[in-house]
């Protein structure tokens, strides 16, 4: 058991025989910064006094390789065990290197009590804004130095943070015993919540009268949802664009703390709804991790299969909506791509029952075994594909229209790209062949031989190369995950989390009191932290879970891809035409469930 | 073709004003262009060419809720997004109708927290709840066949205009 915070534990000396660790370096080199270090599962977290923390962070950076901040987020330590006294709450930033795929994460305790204030990393990392204005909003911490430090989720006049401890998940009760005569069912249920439009304020930094201000959304039919982008312009073109977020925060992470661990996985396929099988996979390894158990072969295998089905129906919608938003002639592409989506909903309802929020890959295995006609369906797929793919670009990939419209459109360069902490193929469209898969193989992807493409030019057109490339490497693991599937178990045999089989219930008393343990409180991990992050269709999926020895998390964060790359509307947007606004947001490929949360 | 085969030799066939409208409203509904949640990507689905909504008469998405009769309220509400819907439920003109789509705009669904308006129906009025999370696009079908028979026994006299109507009447007689 290893207490995260446990600033007694002083990183060794390094010895002869290795080289020291990055916790060694820094520490030898920030001794005053530097007050502790942890290990948990193979993820180390150093403690960071506030003071050093940029220091730290940009040693990390230009020195050390670590470019990449996958990760901001926070934690109130009021209700765990053993924090009595100590600093109420911390932040934590995980980096992650995208040459080396190390990572390393830095905490810090916030000093001020119920008013706690760290320094901001916005100035290092232009990506760490959202997120620290998320941890405002939602936590109540301050970050000196940061430029706009206002809600962002929430509205404006929201009265409380609501991840702190003491404020409770809120809603209704909901009155299991009341019955058609009580006198209370008549007003039950029609209680008006008042709704009353809020005037929208220009964001401070436009220039209202220079410029023009133009909203567009949250009802807008190329915004992929409920975004509201401010765009601030002259004449045609972008000045500036402001995304305005949070219509569709659904406090996944409130709910997540105030209920069991395997009860969370249906959540998370409403988190990100295009890709619910590779959220499934995220929030599944994400609690294996921290409960250190081993997933069986056959289980992995099935695993990496749905994923890169997945990918390949989140790629179809991108593709359909994108080309629809780009073109706006017709509904054309987006009927082909969803009648190929269809053909991989139907197999995700074979093997689950459901057709978008799937919940088939949970901590442990996956649900069931795949029924006997899998492979086949698969197969059919993987016939079917390539030529429809190759359909896709005959009819697009030329196209003068479409290469008007895309060509030179959203530009990022590699260093935008890391600096705003974009991910997926945002990020190797730019010429940074960071992947996940790769750089931290996760389920058995290090056994595949498949290709990360990678562009340099960075506009909309690279990273539309960039998906149907991914498509078609998609199929190639695929292919070979089906020529290779194991035979056995699909479930782990870890009896932490698996259930005793039935022929044992009849003959073990002791079979039977874990299996109700197991049924009744769920599973129960040790105490600590961790952090695991998948690639998503959209980029670095990560799951923050910090548990206090129960079988409820005690904090969990998840680091949304699009809400990452979200930010980088600005800086695509800048410049273009107000036309290329739609492209740009069609370009992130953003799902807001994902972005708000 | 059935009912030209049944017409009187005249060629003529009575019915009442509101029966006719109300025939030619429930083949025309126009959908707002609006998703919200994961319920929008079934909705979507519902538009393409397996399931095909325009067998029912609504495939004409309009991206205006002015020009719009439907409102398919496609997923969770939030308490930030609450005033929004409202505004585009008033914008629309009247007559108008709503569905409900899958749990969370019919009750909240999964998300009973703070963050997460428990049911549309506390913000606009609701004509059909379609149960499902998210409902197949043949739930949304239902619903929608559902609401077809709602209309086609619609008073004019219930609506906001007929109110109206009644009210400046009595005013008259007064």
């Amino acid at each position: 058991m290893t207490l995260v915070n446990d600033s007694t534990t002083v990183p060794a000396e390094p010895t002869a025989a290795r080289p020291p660790t990055v916790g060694e370096q820094l520490a030898a080199r920030f001794p005053n910064a530097i007050l502790g270090a942890s290990t948990f599962r193979g993820d180390t977290t150093l403690t960071v006094a506030p003071t050093g923390l940029t220091d730290v962070a940009r040693a990390l950076r230009d020195e050390l390789g670590f470019d990449h901040l996958s990760n901001l987020s926070s934690t109130d330590w009021s209700r765990y065990r053993g924090y009595a006294g100590k600093e109420r709450f911390s932040t934590i930033y995980h980096f992650t290197s995208t040459r080396t795929g190390e990572r390393i994460g830095l905490k810090v305790f916030a000093p001020g009590g119920d008013s706690p204030a760290v320094p901001s990393l916005a100035a290092l990392w232009a990506g760490a804004n959202w997120p620290e204005r998320e941890v405002y909003d939602l936590m109540g911490i301050k970050f000196d130095g940061h430029p706009d430090l206002r809600r962002i989720l929430l509205p404006n006049n929201w009265p409380n943070h609501p991840l702190r401890k003491d404020i409770p998940r809120g809603g209704e009760t909901v009155p299991f015993s009341m019955i058609w005569e009580d006198e209370e069912f008549q007003s039950f249920g029609k209680q008006i919540v008042e709704a009353k439009s809020v005037q929208p304020v220009p964001p401070k930094q436009a220039d209202a009268n220079k410029h023009m201000i133009l909203n567009m959304g949250p009802q807008h039919p190329s915004t992929h949802g409920v975004l509201r982008v401010v765009a601030e312009l002259d004449g045609e073109t972008v000045v500036a664009a402001y995304p305005d977020i949070g219509y569709l925060h659904s406090g996944f992470e409130k709910q997540g703390e105030t209920i069991r661990y395997k009860d969370f996985l249906p959540y998370t396929d409403r988190m990100d709804y295009v890709s619910a099988m590779s959220n499934n996979l995220g929030y599944s390894l994400a609690v294996e991790k921290l409960m250190g158990v081993e997933i069986p072969p056959r289980a992995q295998v099935i695993r990496v299969i749905c994923a890169e089905l997945q990918r390949l129906a989140s790629h179809l919608v991108w593709l359909g909506t994108h080309i629809m938003d780009a073109a706006g002639v017709s509904h054309a592409l987006l009927m082909y791509t969803f009648r190929e989506r269809e053909q991989l909903s139907d197999i995700f309802e074979l093997i689950s029952g459901a057709r978008l929020t799937i919940s088939y890959i949970r901590p442990g295995g996956v649900w069931k075994d795949v029924p006997p006609s899998f492979v086949e369906r698969v197969q059919d797929v993987l016939k079917a594909f390539p030529a429809r793919i190759d359909e896709y670009e005959r009819m697009i990939t030329e196209n003068p229209v479409w290469l008007g419209r895309a060509r030179g459109v959203g530009k990022l360069t590699a260093e935008q790209c890391l600096s705003l902490g974009v991910t997926g193929p945002l990020l190797r469209a730019s010429g940074v062949p960071f992947d996940y898969r790769k750089a931290r193989p996760y389920s058995g992807y290090e056994n595949y031989d498949f290709k990360v493409p990678v562009m340099t030019e960075g506009d909309t057109y690279a990273r539309y190369l960039v998906r149907l490339e991914e498509m078609r490497q998609s199929l190639r693991i695929i292919d070979q995950a089906l020529k290779n599937l194991p035979d056995g178990p699909v479930w782990t045999a870890d009896r932490k989390m698996a259930l005793p089989p039935r022929q044992e219930l009849d003959t073990s008393m002791e079979a039977l009191i874990h299996h109700f343990k197991l049924m009744t409180e769920g599973f129960v991990p040790p105490m600590g932290e961790v952090y695991h992050s998948v690639e998503n269709p959209r980029g670095e999926l990560g799951f923050y879970l910090v548990s206090d020895g129960t079988a409820v998390p005690y904090r969990l964060h998840v680091r949304a891809p699009s809400f990452h790359n979200l930010q980088a509307t600005d800086t695509m947007a800048r410049g273009s035409l107000i036309a290329d606004l739609v492209l740009v947001i069609g370009t992130i490929d953003i799902v807001l469930g994902d972005v708000d949360r | 073709m059935g009912l030209e085969e049944r017409l009187p030799d005249e060629g003529v066939v009575t019915t009442t004003l509101e029966q006719a409208v109300n025939w030619g409203r429930k083949f025309s509904l126009f959908p707002l262009t609006f998703g919200l949640a994961c319920c929008a990507i079934e909705q979507i689905t519902s538009g393409v060419s397996r399931f095909d909504i325009s067998r029912f008469g609504s495939e004409v998405f309009r991206a205006s809720p002015r020009q719009a009769d439907l409102m398919i309220v496609s997923g969770r509400v939030s308490n930030k997004m609450a005033p929004v819907i409202k505004r585009l439920y008033d914008q629309m003109l009247e007559p108008k109708w709503v569905i409900a789509m899958g749990i969370c705009a019919s009750a909240g669904g999964p998300f009973n927290n703070y963050a997460i308006i428990q049911g549309v129906d506390k913000i606009i009025p609701v004509d059909v709840y379609t149960p499902g999370c998210p409902p197949r696009p043949e739930a949304l079908f239902y619903a929608i066949t559902l609401l077809q028979q709602k209309i086609q026994k619609d008073k004019f006299r219930d609506r906001a205009y007929g109110r109206q109507l009644a009210a400046e009447a009595a005013r008259g007689q007064a």
